[in-house]
């Protein structure tokens, strides 16, 4: 598409308490997920209990940051706010290499439309969106 | 339900056109739905003593309605819902007029679809600005993940990977349910179109393209349902409520939490509690409605209710099974894809007129059931439509279903 339209700002998260530890981290160009301390199971996006065991008590843990493309969207419409001036561009779920359906949503600029393939290896890195806020991004490797 | 089987019925239906815009407001709307519904009930507005609608923040309330129309409600509740809201209200009228809160309900949806907030957060003049991105969104809006079609396609790319069904099995939901539309009279779209002009039209998000897509619209459409007692007294013949289901699963409807196979849906867990009540088989179903806000929900439902396997809806619906006089007719007034949205009821109201054989299509008889069955005269009503499934959903983890029957089955 051509032609700039006035764009507004790219929504910025709002830590709350449950998923502060996620953000401080990602500030600090660190990936950590919720692991259950009572079964061992990553939960993401953060929450109160255990996706497998319903247990409370979950952990801010590292990760490898690796994974894989799980699947992927090109977005030709100027309809989300922020990025009315990036379409197309491509979103991914990253499937994390720590458990199987360990789910992070991403995306990536449309000069990656030619490796984008569902299996596509993937590593964390971090976009700085300002203000003391970074993201979490991934890139095919 | 059980014993509730067949004793509780829809008897009056109602809409206002599809427009775009409709410049009126959502209660303006609403209030016409709701007394063309109960007219054609053949009641009258004091005859009504609940009333119950969903929404998203979009549209007028019960009591709102209620007020404008001069009715005096024993209950009312505006619920927070969307595409599997229509089927679920309904089973909660049964419930309600069950318990003895009320005897005759009507449940509504008005929206401005179009005009006013459209799904994913739009309006006409472009995105709302959104500065923060709390709850769930922290997860998806900071990367610019957040339209429907963008969140039905993550999980569409993944279909067809995993599949190997292609996109034009989408193009055959969108070439049947149009070629219903080029019947409806009240349709936003009505030109037949082919596989290739599917496989041809831009594309919105991949792997979504433009006749992938419903027609939003804005609109209004009403039901009434009663007791089969007092139903059996009414201006037609009633419409029997067999079963149904509104389930939901404990996947969060974002698609980051997802912990099955991406197409298990919630329909999953309930066609057998649906199809249990109503004690019939797939077999007995003589046409569908499905929630088609993308051609690729239909086929997801197909496969969550027990229509086909898992994984077998393209082939399913190959060669256009879904059309009129072939084995499943599917959203026999053209559905969102091409009627217009409605959040589903839509579709409710075109399962009604064809289980009472009063589809109002272009057969000068279709008001007294008098139908020609020429489809090139425009007629769409079914020769058979004696039991019909309806599917509805909003996201992933919610679905539900209504099995509806016509007096003759």
């Amino acid at each position: 598409m051509s032609g700039e339209v006035e764009t507004t700002r790219k929504p910025v998260p709002a830590a709350d308490e449950l998923t502060r530890p996620f953000w401080d981290a990602a500030r600090a160009g660190r990936l950590v997920i919720q692991r259950c301390s009572a079964c061992g199971y990553y939960n993401h996006p953060p929450r109160n209990f255990c996706d497998a065991c319903l247990a409370r008590e979950l952990a801010f843990t590292p990760v490898s940051g690796r994974g894989a493309v799980f699947s992927f969207t090109v977005m030709h419409q100027r309809d989300v706010a922020g990025f009315e001036n990036d379409a197309p561009f491509i979103n991914i779920v990253v499937e994390i290499a720590e458990q199987p359906m360990l789910m992070m949503v991403a995306n990536l600029p449309i000069g990656e439309r030619e490796r984008v393939r569902i299996g596509a290896p993937v590593e964390v890195c971090f976009e700085d969106r300002g203000d003391g806020v970074a993201i979490p991004q991934f890139r095919i490797i | 339900m059980g014993s509730l089987t067949d004793k509780y019925c829809i008897v009056g239906v109602g809409e206002t056109p599809h427009m775009r815009p409709s410049n009126r407001t959502t209660l303006s709307m609403a209030c016409e739905a709701v007394s063309k519904a109960v007219a054609d009930a053949g009641l009258k507005l004091s005859d009504i003593d609940g009333m119950t609608s969903y929404q998203i923040g979009d549209s007028t309330t019960s009591p709102h309605v209620a007020t404008a129309l001069g009715m005096r409600l024993n209950y009312a509740v505006d619920i927070l819902g969307g595409g599997s809201s229509g089927e679920a209200l309904v089973a909660h009228a049964i419930g309600l007029i069950e318990a003895g809160y009320c005897k005759t309900m009507v449940i509504f949806r008005a929206m401005n679809g179009r005009s006013g907030r459209r799904m994913g957060g739009q309006t006409p003049g472009g995105p709302i600005p959104v500065a923060v991105a709390e709850g769930d969104g922290q997860f998806n809006m900071g990367w610019g993940w957040t339209t429907p079609a963008q969140r039905f396609g993550m999980s569409a790319m993944r279909y067809l990977r995993d599949t190997g069904c292609t996109t034009r099995a989408f193009a055959e939901i969108a070439v049947a349910h149009r070629y219903h539309a080029s019947l409806n009279p009240k349709a936003i779209h009505r030109s037949p179109i082919t596989i290739e002009d599917h496989q041809r039209s831009r594309w919105i998000v991949k792997p979504f393209r433009l006749l992938d897509c419903c027609q939003e619209t804005d609109v209004s459409v009403a039901i009434v349902v009663t007791s089969r007692e007092r139903a059996f007294d009414l201006r037609h013949p009633p419409v029997f409520i067999m079963g149904g289901y509104a389930r939901t699963l404990t996947d969060s409807p974002q698609w980051n939490y997802s912990r099955d196979e991406i197409h298990y849906v919630a329909g999953n867990y309930g066609w057998k509690r649906a199809f249990g009540m109503a004690g019939i088989s797939h077999k007995d179903v003589d046409f569908i409605s499905c929630y088609d806000a993308f051609t690729f929900t239909t086929l997801i439902q197909l496969e969550a209710n027990g229509f086909c396997g898992k994984g077998e809806a393209g082939e399913f619906v190959k060669g256009g099974r879904l059309r009129i006089d072939r084995e499943l007719p599917s959203n026999l007034s053209g559905g969102h894809l091409s009627e217009g949205y409605t959040h589903g009821v839509q579709m409710v109201i075109e399962n009604v007129r064809q289980l009472r054989h009063r589809a109002d299509d272009a057969c000068p008889g279709w008001a007294e059931g008098r139908h020609t069955y020429d489809r090139k005269a425009g007629c769409r009503q079914l020769r058979k439509a004696d039991i019909c499934c309806g599917m509805g959903w909003g996201w992933e983890n919610m679905a539900s279903c209504l099995i509806l029957r016509g007096i003759a089955a």
